[in-house]
């Protein structure tokens, strides 16, 4: 039936709604596949119905149904990209600038690309903000004190704080540190923040 | 599945439900809280305004986050406000079961201030656990109400109610489902275009207008 | 917060603001206001980016100073918290501004050349405006991506049809001041002269929904809690 495939694309976003899954370049090719095969049928019964002028009640009800097919088709494929951007966008906020490899591979090119030119306008826009700029991407929840304990998840190694001491970052290591120099890296996962 | 379901989900959650608890935290640490410094210091030029001096043993006024900073560095004692305090409390509470409509909170972030000041300071704050219970009840008592008066206002599919002497949290205690709720009452009336008489206007307070005010 | 300074202040655009004492608390009052206003309104608000840059100014003037106190200082780790506080509020509320504008970035751009065109002022921001244009520019790249094997597709769903605010959501407001006859809108298509009223009165609570109130908000007469 028309729109099976694009339904399913949709639904693989309903299936992924904090992940993203590879980007499915086949079933999106079979839903254009779709697509282009409907427009070209109308386009082939508009074409004869207007050489035969009689009886061209049926074709003008099929080809409603095929146009009515292809605006749903399209509107899957817009939802099914469109969710996909939001998520990336999302992780712009979570990573920053540069994705983590294995999201990147689950990328289709037109992905990256855009990824690109957001990451880019947000950069230009957080620097445009007052007279310094103001990065965004941090200071995402109110501040309660000051310092902050973490436990460390990985073997960091050296890090070295904005004062100039380094701490050396060793797996299941506890730290207390100032928030504003942890927030980086408990977002990537590196720190937990003990509570 | 409706295509547009996605992204409508994504709409409804991404504005008005994502100010969670923190957040109105945030904005009660505002609050004025007396301290009791341990310490001798001049004033401080905070950008919001001055504190201090701070004189070891003579109370001062301070914001709620900095006197929750004094209290962890152990550099201060924590004065209750002055409605922390059993007996007023009690008082408020049997206010609370009498009327059928919201009483007057002693500050409108009580919730919030009652949670940071019991959770750091409970030694510096005569009976803490007794006032930790009395303010639980209070707040359990009005989020019946509250109850009570949502169901009412959705039976009633009203089209705006007052909620006079509601407090921020409580507000946002309600603030997932009702205006969602209410959302949806207005699409149902929207698409029949009928008009519903004006006297059917919801309060969760007494009001000046003779309406159903349900509280009563 | 001193009423009239509020309302001088909204009279009057950046260039007056300027003359307009105002103390640090109450442009961090305004700021407060702003930011909650902003996170609850289902549409985006005109901006207030002299507000946001006056307060950067005073965190940046005051970290400044602290540069020059030893990191072990007690009044400089409070100074630095009540920075930190400043900044979240700033950064917040010009996050929750980002955000409505790419969930609505086509909607809010027409909107902003409807106001161009009638010579109103802007809501977006000079910057908002540039980076609104930006991602508007690389969606419709992606999309017209997306259609480019057949060429002629049509798209005019997503162009003639853009995700919307909905403006009739329900909000919680504080009045500040005393407002007569609030015209309530409540789904039904009302004749002339026939629409319920309310009055707000100072200090009242109300919940109600927001196309009733979206004029009073931006003028200043109610806030949203």
């Amino acid at each position: 039936m028309y729109g099976e495939k694009a339904y399913a694309l949709v639904k693989e976003c309903a299936n992924h709604e904090n992940s993203l899954p590879p980007y499915n370049a086949s079933l999106v090719q079979e839903v254009s596949n779709e697509i282009r095969t409907l427009v070209e049928e109308n386009q082939e019964d508009a074409q004869t119905s207007t050489e035969e002028t009689s009886d061209s009640g049926s074709v003008v009800s099929t080809i409603r149904l095929r146009h009515a097919a292809v605006k749903r088709n399209l509107r899957c494929l817009m939802a099914y990209h469109y969710n996909r951007l939001r998520l990336l966008r999302k992780m712009r906020w979570e990573f920053g600038s540069i994705l983590p490899a294995d999201i990147k591979s689950n990328l289709s090119p037109a992905e990256i690309e855009w990824f690109a030119k957001y990451s880019r306008s947000l950069a230009s826009y957080m620097r445009s903000v007052g007279d310094d700029g103001l990065n965004l991407a941090v200071d995402l929840k109110p501040p309660k004190s000051l310092y902050i304990e973490v436990k460390c998840t990985v073997d960091y190694g050296r890090y070295e704080l904005n004062d100039g001491t380094v701490l050396l970052l060793k797996k299941d290591s506890r730290h207390y540190l100032p928030r504003s120099e942890c927030e980086e890296l408990v977002r990537q996962g590196v720190f937990e923040h003990i509570l | 599945m409706k295509v547009s379901t996605i992204w409508q989900r994504q709409l409804c959650y991404a504005g008005q439900l994502q100010q969670c608890g923190d957040e109105v935290e945030f904005l009660g640490e505002k609050q004025i809280i007396t301290v009791v410094p341990t310490f001798n210091s001049p004033v401080l030029h905070l950008i919001s305004g001055d504190v201090g001096p701070f004189r070891a043993g003579l109370p001062t006024n301070v914001p709620m986050w900095l006197a929750v900073q004094l209290k962890q560095r152990q550099q201060g004692k924590i004065q209750a406000p002055d409605w922390m305090d059993i007996d007023r409390l009690t008082e408020m509470k049997e206010n609370e079961k009498q009327s059928q409509t919201f009483t007057k909170m002693p500050s409108d972030h009580y919730m919030v201030e009652a949670k940071i000041l019991l959770d750091c300071a409970s030694d510096d704050i005569p009976r803490a656990d007794e006032i930790r219970t009395i303010i639980k009840d209070i707040w359990d008592i009005r989020m019946s109400k509250i109850r009570t008066s949502v169901n009412k206002l959705i039976k009633n599919a009203d089209s705006y109610a007052g909620l006079d002497n509601l407090t921020v949290m409580e507000i946002n205690s309600i603030r997932p489902i009702l205006p969602h709720a209410l959302d949806q009452i207005y699409r149902i009336k929207a698409s029949k275009k009928l008009r519903v008489p004006s006297q059917n206007s919801t309060t969760f307070h007494t009001s000046s207008r003779p309406s159903t005010s349900f509280s009563s | 917060m001193d009423e009239a300074a509020i309302e001088e202040l909204e009279l009057s655009d950046a260039e007056s603001f300027e003359e307009v004492q105002l103390t640090a608390a109450q442009v961090i009052e305004m700021m407060e206001e702003a930011w909650v206003n902003e996170k609850f309104a289902p549409e985006i608000l005109p901006h207030k980016m002299e507000v946001v840059d006056c307060l950067l100014g005073q965190i940046a003037y005051m970290e400044e100073n602290l540069q020059s106190l030893p990191s072990t200082d007690f009044k400089k780790s409070i100074h630095q918290l009540e920075v930190d506080r400043l900044r979240f509020l700033v950064s917040s509320y010009l996050r929750t501004r980002l955000e409505k504008i790419e969930t609505y970035v086509t909607h809010i751009l027409k909107q902003e050349q409807q106001r161009h065109e009638s010579k109103e002022d802007l809501y977006l921001s000079k910057q908002e405006l540039k980076f609104a244009k930006e991602i508007a520019e690389a969606l419709k790249q992606n999309f017209d991506g997306l259609v480019s094997f057949y060429p002629g597709l049509p798209l005019e769903e997503w162009v003639s049809q853009p995700v919307q605010p909905n403006m009739h959501s329900f909000v919680f407001l504080k009045s500040k001041k005393d407002v007569n006859e609030v015209v309530i809108d409540d789904g039904s298509i009302a004749t002339e002269g026939e629409s319920d009223l309310v009055d707000f009165r100072e200090g009242a609570q109300i919940l109600i929904a927001y196309s009733s109130v979206a004029g009073l908000l931006k003028k200043g007469d109610v806030k949203l809690i």
